[in-house]
């Protein structure tokens, strides 16, 4: 029964619907304001997509559209203007006052991620870890959750908990099955088990990787992690002169002293009389990054950028000047960690020398280090002469293994001349001295000795000044008495 | 829906015949107390009874029964006439027969003269009379579009009339009149014949009769006498044919006359010309139909199935060589748990076997209410997922039953393992259907699908019909491909592979006397030996053993449907139990069970996961055994929470005393190093 007039009837209808017509407008609105954004991003329109979206979240802000501009906005930031601080108000507030909504789930991950980007050491971790917990607990369905199990798993072992990151990366590929993220976690799982020294269970890892997702780039990573472990692990041939290399190449090089691992497994030569480093990829041979007279020690960046440490300071071919290296002017070896930090081993200093990315720098205690390489547990290995020591350290500096030279070899040797490391936890060394004499040992991630030969067993007679490991199970020395590479397989 | 329909009118043509019998008993013996007897009160009685089952259908009553009807109300208003205290109910009685058929002739010999003159005032008051002739003879007519008796008189009221007079083969004629009191209207029809007609009799009745492939209609009910000269000469009875079938107009040409009846071989006839040039009426010889029979044989490895076709059962399995009318049937085999259907198609003279298996039942609830375009469209293509489903038997929703009361009724009889709702996302225009997929212990999945796209079911038919192995055959050998080896290199060997002579650290050359070029080729070699596997590496040939290996089922995959998984792996678990309780298949009770618990621990049902795993065993202590099974304990009661850490503890332990245990198959990562964190962890 309705207690107005009928003349007032039809009026009060309407103002009862206004509110209702109001919000469907409202939606309405915000759903136009976000698919315009959304238009003027496909067509690369950034600024105009943001600025759509910024007025949808003024307008609409208990949209449902309001949380999606915020994330979209967020990964604006981060994937194309390559600047993930200012992605951090957006997850912000979307962590804030969307937390409910399913956007969230994406918008936790994409801040955990960017946080675990600028972590610097484990302790940094934390936040990371616990934005990816919140995945977890509060989006346990959403398509998140694979990806936040596997950097969680990654945030664990970069802090050496390769345990818990095992179990990570397993539940990553085991509860999310057809999922992108499933390579990357068999991948990381069959790292994992071999830093935790399951070689079997590593390799049986990889090639379930190689089975499932054949056409992925860890498959391909895959593939000669396999080929190298089984050769350096298990078959073990004696190590075999294939003569020079690439085969039958003499003299074609100008005083080469330094080898390096580029990316992708192309080798990297500095020849002393150019002053300058060249990629060697298949059979192109080409010059890559600046000149740098007097390199002691050349390294490639995660990005695959050419480093020298001169005495003029660390020549980098990602920036324009060099940067100082302090009073290091005996530099001897250097080495990247998975933090980015680069660490110089100086012939005069007892100690260690680590540059952080942002160019501070800081000294580690420890006994003078005549080589360096980097070891696939984040950390470094050290040749200290002085103590007669292959030190394997964490990415904190302490030793994790110690490994007396000449141990396992039936014959000691005195000096480590260089060091080289394949990525896949084995470390070549170029040795001299001793009863042993000049020769080459390579070693297992566990210090064991797995390969080993003298010079003069192989017949080589030049001035071997560098090595490297390549992705086939070989070593290449660098001669630079007759201007050649030598293969050994 | 036909057979149904026919069964009723049988049934209640029995049952009016019945009643029939005894009405007409009635009214003879009214007529004959009145006759022999003098008994007026008695006849009154009876005749009252006639008028009392007759009037209330009066208006849809045959010629028979309406003349029936008028003549009791002539009797009882000649009865009513003669008492004075009934007299004025006699006027009533006559102006009903007026209203029933204004045609009726009352019986002038019984009826006196004055009641007489006041029947035939009666008329006159309402009615004129129309005089008919008609030729040719044995035609139809409608008055007002309404059939009527064929008689030379017929009173109709006053006012203009339609009168059309039609026959097979021949043009209708139709007469205009217009009706005013005391009239008496000549009206002629002559009929032109324009067709040839044809006439059958059928026996067996209820045949389809098709001309040239169209359906004209159905051949029912029994021949009159009319029929005898047809059915003699054959031996037959007139009533063992059909009610004569008209064919009303055939054009001139040949023609191809086709008759269909359930379980009667079909008939074809070619007309030839001469029966439509010149145009006449032809009647063709009774057409007899003869028996079509198959048969049927259902059996099934599984116990407690029942055959059920189109809905009828048949009894338990086996059945064998059932004989079954030929055609279509929609076969069911109801079984304890899950259930089998197929449409069938039963050839004439065909042997039909069929070995089955019960499937998880999927009941379609229904299309929830709510608007959209594409709705009808969308709903027959929910039906078809019937043809669409391999690994479920699919069970279409019932006509006019609401989901819920569908959902109910299942919950109560438990007729279907799995149940399918569909139902409109709300928005301001309806773009999305969500399709639930759930079991009747509330384990679901949803599915929001767009109803207008190509195939908008296409995604959860492959999810539905998606099925997963939880064993596989193996040979206990681990291979990794490598560059430059002649063959998968052998990485480990299990004891009866070492025993049977393989070389670890080499590379296997051949398999059943092919070269293998991968891990993948060996193991395709494997799945198509039985038994053993002869290889060749470089020491020589040997035969490797092959045993079956478990697995565990993917977790979290976009192309399963895990409330259907868990009920196909619960229908294998009744089976291998059955099994396990005679002696056999208990290492795979304790699979099934281990996997259904992980397709529970997907809906975070935990709790309900530690009581499969808790009860299960596998013998086995390499690849998925014991220690996988003691693991996903540890980690069920992990999820319980704090209270329940010691039991976590306690199953881990037990996951470690299992070294060689592994997840997801023989190669998948090993519980121990997994199991021993979680201990970590827990201290």
């Amino acid at each position: 029964m309705s207690v107005l007039p009928s003349r007032f009837r039809p009026t009060a209808a309407l103002l009862c619907a206004l509110p209702v017509l109001a919000l469907a407008q409202d939606a309405d609105l915000a759903e136009k304001l976000y698919r315009s954004g959304d238009r003027a991003y496909a067509a690369k329109a950034y600024k105009e997509a943001a600025d759509t979206w910024a007025q949808l979240l003024q307008t609409n802000p208990k949209s449902d559209y309001a949380p999606m501009a915020l994330l979209r906005l967020a990964r604006h930031q981060v994937e194309a203007e390559r600047q993930p601080d200012a992605a951090m108000p957006f997850l912000d507030r979307l962590r804030a006052d969307y937390i409910k909504a399913p956007e969230a789930a994406e918008g936790l991950l994409l801040r955990g991620e960017i946080l675990a980007g600028k972590a610097r050491k484990a302790g940094e971790l934390k936040d990371a870890m616990a934005e990816f917990n919140r995945v977890l607990d509060l989006f346990p369905d959403a398509p998140a959750c694979a990806e936040a199990r596997l950097q969680l798993g990654r945030a664990w072992r970069d802090q050496g908990q390769w345990g818990r990151a095992l179990q990570l990366f397993v539940d990553a590929f085991r509860l999310h099955a057809g999922s992108p993220v499933v390579p990357k976690a068999l991948f990381e799982a069959a790292e994992t088990l071999d830093l935790l020294g399951d070689t079997p269970g590593c390799l049986r890892m990889l090639q379930r990787l190689r089975e499932e997702a054949p056409q992925s780039a860890e498959a391909q990573e895959a593939a000669w992690r396999v080929a190298v472990r089984v050769k350096q692990r298990l078959q073990k041939p004696p190590l075999r002169n294939e003569g020079s290399w690439p085969a039958g190449r003499a003299k074609w090089l100008k005083t080469p002293i330094l080898l390096a691992n580029g990316l992708g497994g192309d080798l990297l030569i500095y020849q002393n009389d150019l002053d300058r480093t060249f990629r060697l990829h298949g059979s192109d041979f080409t010059p890559q990054g600046p000149t740098a007279p007097g390199a002691k020690a050349l390294l490639a960046s995660p990005s695959g950028a050419v480093w020298m440490l001169t005495k003029t300071g660390l020549v980098r071919e990602d920036a324009a000047a060099a940067q100082p290296l302090g009073s290091l002017n005996a530099v001897s070896g250097a080495a990247l960690d998975r933090w980015g930090n680069l660490w110089v081993a100086d012939a005069k200093t007892p100690a260690l020398t680590l540059f952080s990315p942002e160019g501070t720098s800081r000294t580690m205690a420890s006994p003078p280090a005549n080589a360096l390489a980097p070891l696939n547990t984040g950390g470094v290995a050290i040749a200290s002469d002085t103590d007669r020591k292959l030190l394997f350290l964490d990415a904190e500096g302490q030793p994790r293994l110690v490994v007396p030279y000449g141990k396992d070899l039936p014959a000691a040797f005195r000096y480590v001349t260089a060091l080289a490391a394949d990525g896949a936890g084995q470390v070549a060394a170029l040795v001299d001295g001793g009863d042993f004499g000049e020769g080459v040992v390579v070693f297992g991630p566990d210090g064991a000795v797995l390969r080993q030969a003298t010079f003069k067993a192989l017949g080589i007679s030049g001035r071997i000044t560098s090595l490297a490991l390549d992705r086939t199970g070989g070593l290449i020395l660098c001669d630079r008495r007759n201007d050649l590479l030598i293969r050994l397989n | 829906m036909r057979f149904p329909r026919l069964l009723l009118t049988s049934l209640f043509c029995i049952a009016l015949w019945g009643q029939d019998a005894a009405l007409k008993d009635t009214f003879v013996q009214a007529k004959a107390l009145w006759a022999t007897q003098g008994d007026r009160e008695g006849a009154t009685a009876r005749f009252d009874s006639v008028v009392a089952a007759l009037a209330p259908k009066a208006l849809g009553l045959d010629p028979e029964w309406s003349q029936v009807l008028c003549e009791s109300y002539n009797w009882l208003a000649v009865l009513d006439d003669r008492n004075a205290q009934t007299r004025a109910r006699a006027q009533v009685r006559l102006q009903a027969i007026l209203d029933l058929n204004p045609d009726f002739e009352l019986d002038r010999t019984l009826t006196s003269q004055r009641l007489s003159t006041l029947f035939d005032r009666m008329k006159g008051e309402k009615y004129a009379q129309v005089k008919l002739s008609w030729t040719p003879e044995g035609g139809r007519l409608t008055v007002d579009g309404r059939p009527s008796p064929l008689s030379p008189r017929k009173y109709l009221p006053f006012g203009p009339h339609k009168l059309v007079y039609t026959r097979p083969g021949h043009a209708a004629a139709e007469a205009l009149v217009e009706l005013a009191p005391k009239d008496v209207k000549p009206v002629e029809f002559k009929l032109t014949r324009v067709a040839s007609t044809i006439t059958l009799f059928v026996q067996p009745g209820d045949a389809e009769v098709l001309l040239d492939g169209q359906s004209l209609g159905y051949a029912i009910g029994k021949a009159g006498p009319e029929a005898a000269p047809y059915a003699i000469p054959l031996g037959l009875r007139p009533e063992d044919l059909s009610a004569p079938f008209v064919i009303p107009e055939l054009s001139p040409g040949k023609h191809r006359l086709e008759l269909r009846a359930p379980c009667l071989r079909t008939k074809v006839l070619e007309l030839g010309p001469d029966l439509s040039t010149p145009a006449a009426d032809h009647t063709l010889e009774p057409i007899r139909m003869e028996a079509s029979k198959g048969s049927l044989s259902v059996s099934s490895a599984w116990p407690g199935g029942e055959l059920f076709l189109s809905g009828q059962s048949r009894g338990p399995l086996p059945v064998l060589n059932l004989p079954v009318c030929s055609g279509a049937y929609d076969l069911q085999v109801r079984f304890p748990e899950g259930g089998y259907t197929q449409r069938i198609n039963v050839e004439d003279g065909q042997s039909l076997r069929l070995e089955v298996k019960p499937k998880p039942r999927l009941a379609f609830l229904g299309l929830e209410g709510g608007d959209f375009t594409g709705r009808a469209r969308f709903l027959s293509q929910l039906e078809t997922l019937r043809d669409r489903l391999q690994a479920l038997a699919f069970i279409p929703a019932h006509p006019d039953e609401l989901p819920k009361d569908a959902l109910a009724r299942l919950k109560a009889s438990r007729e279907a393992e799995l149940v399918l709702m569909a139902r409109p996302l709300p928005d301001s225009v309806i773009h999305r259907i969500e399709l639930v997929v759930a079991n009747l212990d509330g384990e679901e999945e949803r599915l929001a699908v767009k109803p207008l796209e190509q195939d908008p079911l296409g995604a959860l038919a492959a999810r539905l019909n998606a099925l997963v192995a939880i064993q596989q055959p193996g040979a206990g050998l681990t291979l990794l491909d490598l560059p430059g080896e002649s063959g998968p290199w052998v990485l480990a060997a299990g004891e009866p592979a070492q025993k049977a002579g393989i070389q670890i650290g080499k590379p296997l050359l051949q398999a059943q006397g092919k070269a293998l070029a991968s891990a993948r080729a060996f193991q395709a070699a494997v799945a198509s030996a039985k038994g053993s596997l002869p290889v060749a590496q470089e020491a020589g040939t040997l035969n490797l053993p092959l045993g079956m290996e478990g697995l565990e089922i993917p977790l979290g995959s976009p192309d399963l449907c895990y409330p259907a998984l868990l009920a196909q792996l619960r229908l294998l678990y009744a089976h291998a139990n059955a099994s396990a309780n005679t002696g056999a298949g208990g290492d795979e009770a304790g699979l099934i069970r281990l996997n259904m618990a992980l397709a529970l621990m997907q809906f975070r049902k935990f709790d309900k996961a530690i009581e499969l795993l808790r009860d299960a065993h596998l013998s086995s202590t390499r690849g998925v055994s014991q220690g996988t099974l003691d693991y996903h304990t540890g980690r069920c009661f992990l999820h319980l929470g704090p209270a329940y850490h010691s039991e976590a503890a306690q199953a881990f332990r037990q996951a470690l005393k299992y070294p060689q245990s592994t997840l997801l198959g023989p190669d998948g990562p090993l519980v121990a190093p997994l199991a021993k964190q979680a201990l970590e962890d827990l201290r």
